[in-house]
This record gives structure tokens, sequence and C-alpha cells, in this order.
């Protein structure tokens, strides 16, 4: 620590920023702003959270701090500490330690845990006490009925996901290069809303599905609906899919010889895991949000600092929407300070500039960000659909397996 | 029926039941001789998988070269585990409940200090690797090849199992242990040795089975626990300390849930198999193959 104080010191010297914020007061002084949050480092969760979530959050904790720490309106610049623990995937271990964060720790402010189910859980309790809860990766169309006016939550949800996935299967048969789809849907919140929001729109835009199947969360085989799929002469997989359902479905795809014109899964497609899993994975869809080729100010600084900070690279979809939730804190704190109702006030009425592009929230939903497909592209996620957001141009059909 | 539903259905349903077998065949080693209900039995499924992807992605061993070390390794840490802990919690002439919970409670210790271990070594990132995933036409069917070779494997080891446990002289000693604990010893038969030997294999035909397994699934360090619960279910089906029923058992129950799968929907495999293994034990308490 003593350290680090002396290199900011030395660094910052010179600066007469620096000198304001340090008059009269050492760094180490100075009250730290306190920053509460569980994260999955255990359990099935674990996955995500280590790829969307926890990486954002240390890389902006280094980088605030760097800065000499987090500007608040009034007081200067206040060094970030976060307060954390592993909540093991367990929705009563997150919805305790919350709690424990906002009423014993008396934390400043609060940052998610990974997933729908914990944001449902702990979003409650956020509420309860006041606190701001900016969500880069809860997905459900229940999010908007319920009453959580401190919830915010920063991806597109399932409706327009699937809006945006029609559309561009809709573009395609237009074309004449796809006819027969086969839909197959894990059994469990996400996908069952999924599918829910999907059957209208497939229904609307006049496309065939030749055989619908779900299978349960955990599923070991699914090369039964595969070969049913290929059985039936679907040239369309759409898989609403969750990570490890997702990986099986394309490695058995291979395995039963199936190589339909369009593939196109949920979540984790868009994790460089999966690219890096199938040798590129050339010519796959999924639901995207981002990638460093979208002409967003900042995006490709923030995929360098993330790519050096963790030797590894964001994600194409939530991500980016993590590390936007932190650059929206840290303006609002800046402009408002620490009072939290104030920070409501201003998320409810701003729009916001992050490197996930512009963000403004109505009645907590970001009514910025459309749903995207993206779709692997010479070790790119490019983004295809809609067109406004497009960086590149569908493949269709798709390579053959590698 | 058609002929092809057929083929998919006996052939899905034997891939998917050598597994189960060869896991539970290892849990029943355990359990049935022992007394031992060991929950971390598939942490160690868990870890040979992960001690397979190292090797294979490391430095290119072949995952099925990867069984000769794999099943050494844990049969030498299964007997060093039986000898520091379970030796002094199993202490000879107790009720056989207090050595149950005993035994349970330090398999539960277990299970947390390798999954942690596991992540540790390995983060919960998904990891895994490609090997044989290549389609193989068979009777008008297609099968990925990966998953019969590991099938096949499986049912492989457990009958060479099998036949050690009929013609050698020490599966006669482990035969004896099981169907007399008291008349064994009073044979000369050691049981402390025996134990500690029976422990080892059952470690490793479960990390064994996690090579194999490696070659099909993405791993996490918490793969394991699922397999635990099916072998365990394969271990009632079939009756306690019952080397064949675990064998035929896990065959069963592939083929019930594939069965269920290709004639109904994925959703209501767990239904199936707890079906039958609910009604195996209105009918007949001690297992289909129970004394």
């Amino acid at each position: 620590m003593s350290m680090k104080r002396r290199e900011f010191l030395k660094t910052t010297a010179g600066g007469a920023a620096a000198l304001t914020v340090l008059r009269g007061k050492a760094w180490g002084q100075v009250k730290p702003v306190k920053i509460g949050y569980t994260l999955s480092g255990t359990g099935p969760y674990s996955v995500g959270a280590g790829i969307t979530q926890g990486p954002n959050y240390t890389l902006w904790q280094e980088q605030v701090n760097a800065k000499g720490g987090l500007l608040v309106k009034g007081e200067g610049r206040r060094p970030v500490e976060f307060i954390s623990i592993d909540d093991r995937s367990e929705h009563e271990t997150a919805v305790r330690f919350y709690e424990k964060l906002m009423t014993d720790d008396k934390v400043d402010l609060i940052l998610p845990p990974w997933g729908t189910a914990m944001n449902f859980a702990v979003a409650a309790v956020a509420n309860k006490y006041g606190y701001p809860m900016l969500g880069p990766t809860a997905v459900s169309n229940k999010l908007k009925e319920l009453s959580l006016p401190y919830f915010y939550a920063l991806l597109a949800q399932p409706d327009p996901i699937m809006e945006a996935f029609v559309g561009l299967l809709k573009d395609l048969k237009a074309q004449g290069k796809i006819s027969k789809i086969g839909l197959a849907y894990v059994n469990d919140l996400f996908g069952i809303e999924l599918y829910n929001s999907a059957t209208p729109h497939l229904k609307q835009a006049g496309l065939d599905v030749v055989d619908t199947k779900s299978y349960p969360l955990g599923a070991k085989d699914l090369s039964p609906i595969l070969k049913g799929f290929k059985a039936a002469g679907a040239d369309v997989f759409l898989g609403l899919t969750y990570p490890p359902d997702n990986i099986l479905a394309t490695t058995q795809a291979k395995e039963v010889d199936w190589n339909p014109a369009v593939f196109l899964t949920a979540v984790g497609t868009a994790f460089p895991f999966y690219r890096d899993r199938f040798k590129g994975a050339d010519g796959v869809m999924g639901i995207a949000g981002w990638n460093p080729k979208v002409k967003i100010a900042g995006a490709r600084e923030y995929f360098d600092a993330h790519v050096k900070k963790h030797q590894k690279e964001p994600d194409r979809w939530a991500s980016a929407f993590a590390y936007a939730s932190l650059q929206i804190l840290e303006r609002c704190v800046g402009e408002v300070g620490l009072d939290r109702k104030k920070i409501k006030e201003m998320l409810d009425s701003t729009e916001f500039q992050t490197v996930g592009g512009p963000i403004k929230f109505v009645k907590g939903m970001n009514v910025s960000t459309p749903g995207m497909v993206g779709q692997w592209q010479k070790g790119e996620f490019e983004i295809l659909w809609p067109k406004s957001r497009a960086t590149g141009t569908p493949v269709v059909p798709k390579p053959a397996w590698a | 029926m058609n002929p092809t539903l057929l083929v998919d259905i006996v052939v899905g349903g034997l891939i998917t039941g050598g597994i189960y077998a060869l896991v539970a065949l290892g849990l029943n080693l355990q359990y049935g001789l022992m007394r031992v209900l060991n929950v971390a039995h598939g942490e160690f499924l868990m870890m040979g998988a992960y001690l397979t992807y190292s090797l294979h992605t490391a430095w290119g061993v072949n995952p099925l070269l990867t069984l000769l070390v794999t099943g050494p390794a844990s049969f030498g840490a299964g007997l060093v585990l039986h000898r520091l802990l379970y030796a002094r919690v199993l202490a000879a002439g107790e009720a056989p409940e207090a050595l149950e919970s005993r035994s349970l409670l330090l398999s539960f210790g277990l299970l947390f200090v390798l999954q942690n271990a596991a992540l540790l070594i390995w983060s919960a990132d998904l990891k895994g690797y490609s090997y044989l995933s290549i389609p193989f036409r068979f009777l008008g069917s297609v099968f990925p090849a990966n998953r019969l070779v590991a099938a096949g494997v499986a049912l492989a080891v457990s009958v060479a199992f099998y036949v050690f446990l009929k013609r050698s002289f020490t599966g006669k000693a482990i035969r004896a242990l099981m169907q007399d604990p008291e008349g064994a010893q009073l044979a000369g038969i050691n049981l402390s040795r025996v134990h500690g030997l029976c422990f080892g294999i059952g470690i490793a035909m479960s990390a064994v089975t996690g090579s194999l397994i490696s070659m099909l699934f993405e791993l996490t360090p918490f793969i394991g626990l699922p397999y635990t619960v099916t072998a365990l279910v394969v271990v009632i089906l079939g009756g306690l300390g019952n080397v064949v029923g675990s064998l035929l058992g896990g065959l069963i129950l592939g083929l019930v849930e594939t069965a269920s799968v290709y004639l109904a929907t994925s959703d209501i495999r767990l239904i199936a198999s707890y079906g039958v293994l609910s009604l195996i034990l209105i009918l007949k308490p001690s297992g289909l193959f129970g004394r």
C-alpha cells in the first residue's frame, strides 16, 4: 500500500488537480467509497460471473483508483474499496449478504450479482433499502411487471432479442436462403421466456417451425433433438440455450453430421471461450450486444484495457454493459454525490454515453439498446442485426464445422 | 416402431448406461462393502476429468492413454485417503449406522476440499476439448464416435473387474467380505487391507469414468455431484453390494432414460429414471439383484 502511495504521489505531484485533491490530506487518510457486492465464485453461476462481471468490476476499480479515486461531488476524489464475497450461486446467501452490506457495513453503493435469478432475488432487498442497482446480466420480461423502482436493466430483454432473431430470419427467408426452423429451448425461466417471446414473432413473420422441443437444464445428450430436426429437414437450428447445453448442442450437431444453413444459439455463444473451443466457430450465430468494432467512443480502449489487465477478451454481449453500468454510476456520483435518492433521479432522467453506446432508462429498462444477433466470422463476433448496428453481413449457409 | 428409432434407443441407451455402470460400480464397492457412503465419489470423477483435460491440452496426450495415468494415480490416492482418514473412523466392531454417518461427514468434507482445490487449479471457467468428435454411421443411424468409444471402454473396464472378482484370489476375498464380513475374517481375510484396496479401486473407477467423460462434456469443478446421485440410484436399483446388479442397473437406467427422451421428451428423463427406481423399490426393496 505504501509503495502505491509513493508511486501515486510521484506520478501526480505535478498535476494541479491532484494537488487540490490532496490538499491537507494524505491519500491514505481519505475515507474510501465503499461498494459492496456478491459474485458467484463457486457453483453453476461462477462461469458467467467470472466472464462477464468480475473482470469488469476489478478493471474499473483499478482505473478509477489510478486516477486518484472516484470523483464525489463536493468532496473530490476518494479511493474505491470493494467489499465482496462468493455467494456460492445461492440466492439466500446473496440476499443475506446484501442485507448485511446495506444495514451493517453501510456501504455507499452496491453492484449487482450475476444472472437473472440472482438479480431477481437481490433487487427486492436493494429496493427496500433504496440502493440503485444496475444489472448487466438480467434478462426477463417479468422485470417490467415487478415494481422495483431502484432496479435498472441494461441488456435488451427477451422480447427485443426475439424481435432481432426473427427479423434476421425473415430477411434470410425472403432471400430464399432458409425455409424450415427447428426450435429447441432450455426448460428454465430464461428459456421459457425466450420461447414465449419467440412464438408470436415467428408466427407473425410467417416462418415455418417444423419441430419444437424443450430439454431440462443440465441435459447430457441433445443428439435425439438434433437428429429429429435433421430428419424433419430443418435448415435453421434456433436454440434458446444456456452455456453448458449451448456447447453440447454445437458439439453434437457436428457429431450427428448436421450442418444447417443457420445455427443460431442464445447464451454463451458470444463468449470468446466458445469461439476458441470450436476452432473459430465460423458461421455460428447468437445473441450479441457489442464488439470492439462498434463505432462507439471508448469501445476499443475498453477492449484493450480488459485484455491487458485480465489476459482475456471481454465477451461480445454483456461484458461491455457491465463496464457501462460502472461508467454510469461514476458519472452520477461525480454529478450528484453519494445521495442515493439523487442518483436514482439522475438515472431516471439522463441519457448516458458508455462503451456500450448511449443508454437511457425508462421505468428501469434500457430503451436505447436494441436486441442484436451476431455471427462468428474469422475470429470476431460480427453484429448482423438490426442493420443500424451491423458490423458485418450474414454468411449463410454457414461454413462446414471446423 | 421404425428400425432406426430402435437402433437409436438401444445404442443410445447402452452408451449412457455403460458410463453409469462404471461410476456406480465404484460407489457400490465402497458402499456395499464398507458402508462408506462416499458423497465425494463424483468429485474424483471430476478430478479424473480435469487430469485428462490437462494432460491432453498441455502435452497432447491421447485422452484414452491418460487412463493409464488417472487410473493408477487415483487408485494410489484412494489407498492413501483410506489409510489416513477412513481407516480411523471405520473402527471395527461398531454398528453399521455409526460407520455410515461418520463416513458421510468425512466424505462431505472431502467433497468441499476437492471442489475448491479444482477451483484454485482450473478456475470456474468451462473447460473442454474435442476428441473423436465425428459422426459414426451404424445400422442406418448416426452416433458420436467419442461416445461409442467412451461407453465401450467403460463397459470393458466393468467386465474386466467382474472377471477379476470371479477369478482372482483377491476378488474372492472381496466377495467373501461382501457376503459375510465376520465369517470372512474368521477365515483369515484382512478386513482393513481389503477395504483399502476396494476404496482405491472404487475411486479409480470414478476417475477413469471422469477421463472418459472429459471427451464428451465441458468441465467445471461442480460436475461431480450429479454423477454421485446417479450412481446412488443405480446402486439401489441393482442391489447393495451386487456387482452384476450395478452393471445391469446402469444399463437399464441408460435405456429407460434414452427411451423416454426419444419417445416422449427430454424433460421427463428424470421422472422416468426415478419412476423406475420407485417401482423397483416397491416391488423388490432390496434392489433388482439384491438378496
